[in-house]
């Protein structure tokens, strides 16, 4: 703003004056206090894939000859295969140079199929609780759009589906196309927000977002559906090329961001800590990291049982299915710990957790429940979607 | 994969694969009792809870 004489003490600004270009350059002072609530946009935790840096791998970082759906290795994204090849999956150090990530996913074809079958199928996976993603307004005028942003190698080249999916069987398709083989190539696609539809607010399937990797006739037979509508099978995956056509082929992804808005900002990197703890929710285990790693302290209740309390690293999405492979026993006391699981009041938050079928225990004293001399063991608490 | 119910414990089912074994809740969320229930609606039934333990 111009002035003649002396400058005035005080010139409140307009918004003209940030946007004509006026302002080329300034400083916030340190002492300046910033509203946070003032500032648009949703720049923390604005990814909504969990873990899409590849950083997590609790369950196994490779697992070889996959031949049906689960999940393998890299937390939170799940396989799901029927009929096309079998793969070695691992979690990979080659990734995109330069851009800060040190891990992606990988797909290793070991036996091909080159002719699918009408139903088979191969993608990629991970799904979202409808709890987090209200803000996206889905089925309202003011529905949010959604950008996927990821880094892709693939051996074969061509056309590539991505998919999100609603819990209401409404869907989204896109194709990319993936330009020169076994290159990292970056790929942008906008969804446009969903005017019709719900998401449940709830710990629930909110939203899937699927990475096609091939597909029968059944998914490639229509056309490709670019738009939100009630799916059908054969719109889903149109001019999906077969990623299992060869054993030559390995498919590389890191950097899976998806978030509100119509453009593709840089990939949010969440401290170690806090992806793991975000991965918890869904997954955890103990084991593997002492022979005798405790478990938790236990009394005995009979001559065979024993229990204790188990509280979990965080809240998990569910209360959680508990297993255990590998030997246990229990130290102090007199008894010697069964095989089995003992598991009761199990909820989001803890649960009570013990060993059954034991022998010589005297009921009320108490033992440490821990790995008996076995760095196989594992117990797992498992509430993925 | 086998299910075997568990003694005492009707809000529970235990599930054997190979060396592993582990227990269910009966909370709908929980993808496991979703594919239980799949597969007691395929016309399967799991194994009785031993007498003694489990």
């Amino acid at each position: 703003m111009p002035f003649i004489g002396n400058k005035p003490s005080a010139v409140p600004l307009t918004s003209a004056d940030i946007t004509d270009g006026i302002i080329t350059n300034a400083d916030i002072s340190s002492t300046a206090g910033i509203t946070l609530n003032k500032l648009s946009g949703n720049p923390s935790f604005r990814n909504i894939v969990i873990n899409g840096d590849m950083q997590i791998a609790q369950r196994n970082t490779s697992v070889a000859s996959i031949t049906t759906s689960g999940y393998r290795t890299v937390d939170r994204f799940t396989t799901l295969i029927l009929g096309l090849g079998t793969w070695t999956q691992s979690q990979s150090t080659d990734v995109p140079s330069g851009y800060g990530f040190t891990s992606s996913l990988k797909m290793d074809c070991t036996t091909a199929n080159a002719s699918p079958s009408a139903s088979d199928f191969l993608m990629f996976r991970q799904i979202f609780e409808g709890q987090n993603l209200q803000y996206l307004k889905k089925g309202t005028a003011n529905a949010v759009s959604l950008t996927l942003s990821f880094w892709v190698k693939s051996t074969k080249t061509g056309t590539f589906i991505a998919e999100l999916f609603d819990n209401n069987s409404r869907g989204i398709c896109a194709s990319y196309t993936v330009s020169t083989t076994n290159t990292w190539e970056f790929k942008t696609i906008t969804f446009a927000g969903d005017t019709s539809g719900t998401i449940s607010n709830t710990n629930g399937t909110g939203l899937t977002l699927n990475f096609w990797l091939g597909a029968g006739s059944n998914f490639t037979s229509g056309t490709l559906n670019t738009t939100w509508a009630s799916s059908i099978n054969a719109n889903r995956a149109v001019g999906q090329v077969n990623i299992a056509d060869s054993t030559a082929n390995d498919w590389f992804i890191t950097g899976v961001q998806l978030e509100a808005g119509t453009s593709a900002t840089d990939f949010e990197f969440l401290p170690f800590d806090v992806n793991l703890n975000r991965c918890f929710r869904y997954y955890h285990f103990l084991g593997g990291e002492s022979a005798y790693q405790n478990v938790n302290t236990v009394a005995w209740f009979g001559t065979g049982d024993c229990v204790g309390h188990f509280r979990f690293p965080v809240t998990m999405r569910t209360a959680p299915a508990v297993s255990k492979t590998g030997n246990w026993a229990t130290l102090g006391g007199s008894g010697t710990a069964g095989v089995s699981l003992g598991i009761d009041q199990n909820t989001t938050k803890n649960c009570q957790l013990g060993a059954t079928g034991g022998s010589g225990g005297t009921g009320g004293q108490a033992s440490t429940l821990r790995a008996n001399n076995d760095t196989s063991y594992r117990l797992t608490f498992d509430a993925e979607m | 994969m086998q299910y075997k119910l568990v003694k005492n414990k009707p809000n529970q089912i235990m599930y054997i694969n190979g060396n592993w074994h582990g227990i269910i809740p009966f909370e709908p969320a929980n993808r496991h009792y979703q594919e239980y229930l799949k597969w007691l609606e395929e016309g399967n039934t799991p194994l009785p809870a031993n007498e003694e333990n489990n």
